[in-house]
């Protein structure tokens, strides 16, 4: 069994409001599925209904091929969770709230606690209401990675963070993803998932508009070229597979489609290549490209 | 003063447009509650009920609970006099706790919430928040006042001059004048906004009782007790405005003392302030049902404390309940009579009273469970091995505990005190305080089944149970006034319960309603297990 998560059609109504339309993925070990999209687009109703916080209206959802719902207990015992928005008891410390997270989990492990405090460099004998958003987001944190699960999700985990402890959670994310452990990070953040990420999954609006690995996406979409030539350059503006073209003076900047790269480079090399340069697209090109028009 | 209070009267113009819907009901429910029962009272003024009023609102039992009147033959008990006896304090009760709560929730809980924070970062002075809620207050307290002196003269009854109606009408907004200043004080010096709510009803309630012992035993000692400076205005009677004046000056005074107080603390911080914490936690903490007892310490503690307060104050007016007799005989021959005596009579209505109060509580900790969900707390928690039916169930027991140690506490203070005031004269022992109070235990049980059955189904109605509470309070309180129909008498489940130790027990009842209370919370488990979590939507 590969699948960690299996996600199927999954739709979701509060009211009248159609949160989730089709929304369907997978999660496999060892692997750290992206999962982005703007604001309301359904990517925490999606991990609410994986937690069995609500029930969902229709599609199929499991972990460990077990429903996500009937069987969210025996799901729980082997998943860590951190929210978006960690809200804590002003009244207990950050210590005390992670000793008690831990235990409601089961199995953790005091060294790693432990050790976890220091990286992130919490202070633990604070009490909750102290804290600032990025200190309570760290106790979620501690508190998620301090057990031992074999699936973790990530509900944008690093809002609030400083880029220092970002990069703390990316080594440790990377860790648990070595010890073959599943990983769903739902994030705006797309230079970390641009890192962390094997698969992305893009939702808008309720709906997974693309799946995939970053390779994949990568190919369907147009690489950004910048070229100089000794002469005029604007003849490539009429060779097939060249979009959005720009030109000043020699240098030319154009989007090109990647299945006619071998045409645009022979039109090219007529006209005298000086320099030539392509750049795959970030994965904000990406997401943005789902999102414009 | 610039400098602090600037911009205060944007806020205060601000805060009109944000309340208005609020306001409305504010000014129109109180008035119109406080005003409009003269029809009713006319009718039971009729023939000899002004008298046989008269003679039963000397009970202490009932000057205990509705205050004092001047008037010191039956003849003199008109209809005005009746109506200000029996509704002002208890109304002006209710003035007082509605103002407390708004003043909390627009000073405190806004600063809690960070709304202070960022109103602070405009051109707005350190303290003119503060001066805008008390303007508002005194606003619509005013506004308050001038209604209830309006819509009481508008009965032209004989003896509701419009002089005693105004008088009448700006006690009561005098009452939520003072509620919202002591609300003000406890705002800062508590470390957070439930500490300030939780204080402000405290010294509220604190303030009933003892003017309940000392309008029993000596009068004059009530009119050091803000409380007192409501109803011993008199109105319709003596017409008396001096208890107003002290209560401005009072309250100017405590006004002044909330603002030196805020002008010497940070902001998000009170004079309570709270010690560095553990670094790792207890074992006691590690479990749900440890959780819960931690997050509901605070409140368990305050409310127990106030158990043993109120049944100590009730039952310090046991003392005075022989010489009462002694001085009145148509009360005398009546209670020699019904073959009950005062005491056994007094503890049957007492302790309905008490335990009405002791439903609050395990209200309040099913509550709770709501709370948390909607503020975020539970969303780690929903991910581990935790269940629902451990969540709420543990609520559901915790609240349940509560309720029978609340009962405990409120009967032995009760019992302690009554017995050591009475000395060797005593007719009933501890175990009848405790069999009494136990009795209404069912009550306690279908109040926790009712908020259980909100949080599985209808979460958001989860207050409206308080609403209910105070109805049925209510609705007993004057039921031994009005003469209500059966029927809607019944509408309160305390009603169907008999008053012991003067009716006896009735199992068929205790069990029946016990066995209602329990279903009520299998059902509202049944909802909880199925239904969305809310998580701060």
């Amino acid at each position: 069994m590969t699948n960690i998560v299996k996600v199927q059609g999954l739709q979701k109504s509060f009211g009248k409001f159609k949160a989730l339309h089709d929304v369907s993925f997978t999660v496999n070990a060892g692997e750290v599925a992206g999962f982005i999209g703007p604001n309301g687009a359904g990517k925490s109703t999606t991990i609410r209904t994986l937690l069995g916080i609500i029930q969902r209206d229709a599609g199929d959802a499991t972990i460990f091929g077990k429903d996500v719902w009937k069987d969210s207990l025996e799901i729980h015992k082997r998943i860590s969770y951190v929210p978006g928005d960690v809200a804590l008891w002003g009244s207990l410390t950050g210590g005390e709230i992670i000793d008690l997270f831990m235990k409601l989990h089961g199995g953790g492990d005091k060294t790693k606690r432990d050790y976890l405090i220091k990286r992130f460099e919490l202070d633990p004998k604070k009490k909750a209401k102290g804290y600032s958003k990025g200190n309570r987001q760290k106790v979620g944190l501690i508190a998620a990675l301090s057990v031992d699960s074999d699936l973790y999700i990530f509900d944008e985990p690093t809002s609030g963070l400083d880029p220092l402890m970002e990069s703390v959670f990316q080594d440790e994310v990377e860790k648990i993803k070595l010890a073959g452990k599943a990983i769903l990070l739902s994030s705006h953040i797309l230079s970390e998932v641009e890192r962390l990420a094997d698969k992305v999954v893009i939702i808008r609006q309720g709906k997974v508009v693309e799946t995939g690995t970053l390779d994949e996406l990568r190919h369907l979409t147009r690489s950004t070229v910048t070229m100089v030539t000794q002469g005029d350059v604007a003849k490539m503006a009429s060779v097939n597979g060249v979009h959005d073209f720009k030109q000043s003076g020699n240098q030319a900047t154009f989007s090109a489609d990647n299945e006619c790269i071998n045409d645009i480079l022979s039109e090219a090399a007529k006209l005298g290549v000086k320099k030539f340069e392509s750049v795959p697209p970030t994965l904000e090109d990406l997401f943005m490209r789902h999102y414009e028009v | 003063m610039q400098e602090k209070f600037a911009r205060s009267r944007v806020l205060f113009v601000q805060y009109l447009k944000r309340d208005w819907k609020k306001i409305i009901i504010w000014i129109l429910g109180l008035g119109l509650f406080s005003a409009g029962f003269v029809p009713a009272f006319e009718e039971i003024g009729k023939g000899q009920g002004l008298q046989g009023m008269y003679e039963t609102m000397q009970n202490p039992a009932m000057i205990s609970m509705v205050g004092p009147t001047p008037v010191e033959t039956a003849a003199d008990y008109t209809l005005g006099a009746m109506y200000a006896h029996e509704m002002l304090l208890f109304c002006g009760l209710f003035a007082m706790i509605i103002a407390a709560l708004h003043v909390v929730s627009h000073t405190r809980k806004e600063e809690d919430l960070g709304l202070t924070e960022l109103v602070r970062s405009f051109q707005v002075g350190r303290q003119a928040n503060s001066l805008a809620v008390i303007a508002e207050v005194v606003l619509i307290n005013f506004l308050l006042a001038l209604v209830i002196g309006g819509v009481m003269t508008s009965y032209g009854a004989d003896t509701i001059s419009a002089d005693g109606a105004f008088l009448f009408g700006a006690s009561i907004g005098m009452a939520g004048i003072l509620g919202a200043v002591i609300a003000l004080v406890m705002a800062q010096i508590m470390p957070t906004s439930s500490g300030a709510t939780g204080s402000s009803l405290g010294i509220v309630g604190l303030l009933y009782i003892l003017r309940a012992g000392t309008d029993v035993s000596n009068v004059d000692f009530s009119m050091i007790n803000p409380m007192g400076w409501t109803y011993l205005a008199y109105p319709f009677t003596k017409n008396n405005w001096i208890p107003l004046i002290v209560a401005i000056v009072f309250s100017v005074i405590v006004v002044i003392i909330a603002f030196a107080l805020e002008g010497g603390r940070d902001m998000g911080a009170g004079y309570l302030s709270e010690r560095e914490g553990r670094e790792s936690a207890k074992k006691s903490l590690l479990s749900v049902p440890g959780l819960f007892t931690k997050l509901n310490k605070g409140v368990m503690i305050s409310w127990l404390i106030a158990f043993v307060i109120m049944g100590a104050a009730y039952g310090s007016i046991y003392g005075d309940m022989q010489a009462f007799l002694e001085s009145n005989e148509v009360m005398s021959q009546m209670f020699t009579i019904s073959g009950v005596s005062i005491e056994e009579s007094f503890t049957g209505t007492i302790m309905m009273v008490l335990i009405g109060m002791v439903s609050i509580l395990p209200i309040a900790i099913v509550n709770k469970l709501f709370s948390e969900e909607t503020r975020l707390h539970l969303s780690q928690l929903y991910a581990t091995k935790v269940t629902r039916a451990q969540l709420y169930w543990t609520s559901v027991i915790l609240a349940i505990a509560a309720g029978i140690v609340g009962i405990l506490l409120a009967s032995g203070g009760l019992g302690a005190t009554a017995i050591s005031a009475m000395g060797d004269r005593s007719s009933i022992n501890m175990r009848d305080f405790f069999v009494a109070g136990y009795n209404f235990f069912p009550s306690v049980l279908f109040f926790t089944g009712l908020a259980a059955l909100a949080l599985g189904w209808a979460p958001r109605l989860g207050k409206a149970v308080y609403g209910y509470l105070g109805y049925s309070f209510a609705l007993n309180y004057f039921g031994g006034i009005l003469d209500l129909p059966e029927w809607f008498a019944k509408t309160a489940v305390q009603s169907w319960i008999p008053r012991m130790p003067v009716d006896p027990f009735d199992a068929a009842t205790f069990i029946a309603i016990s066995v209602i209370s329990v279903a009520l919370m299998v059902m509202g488990y049944m909802g909880y297990r199925k239904r969305d979590m809310v998580e701060g939507a």
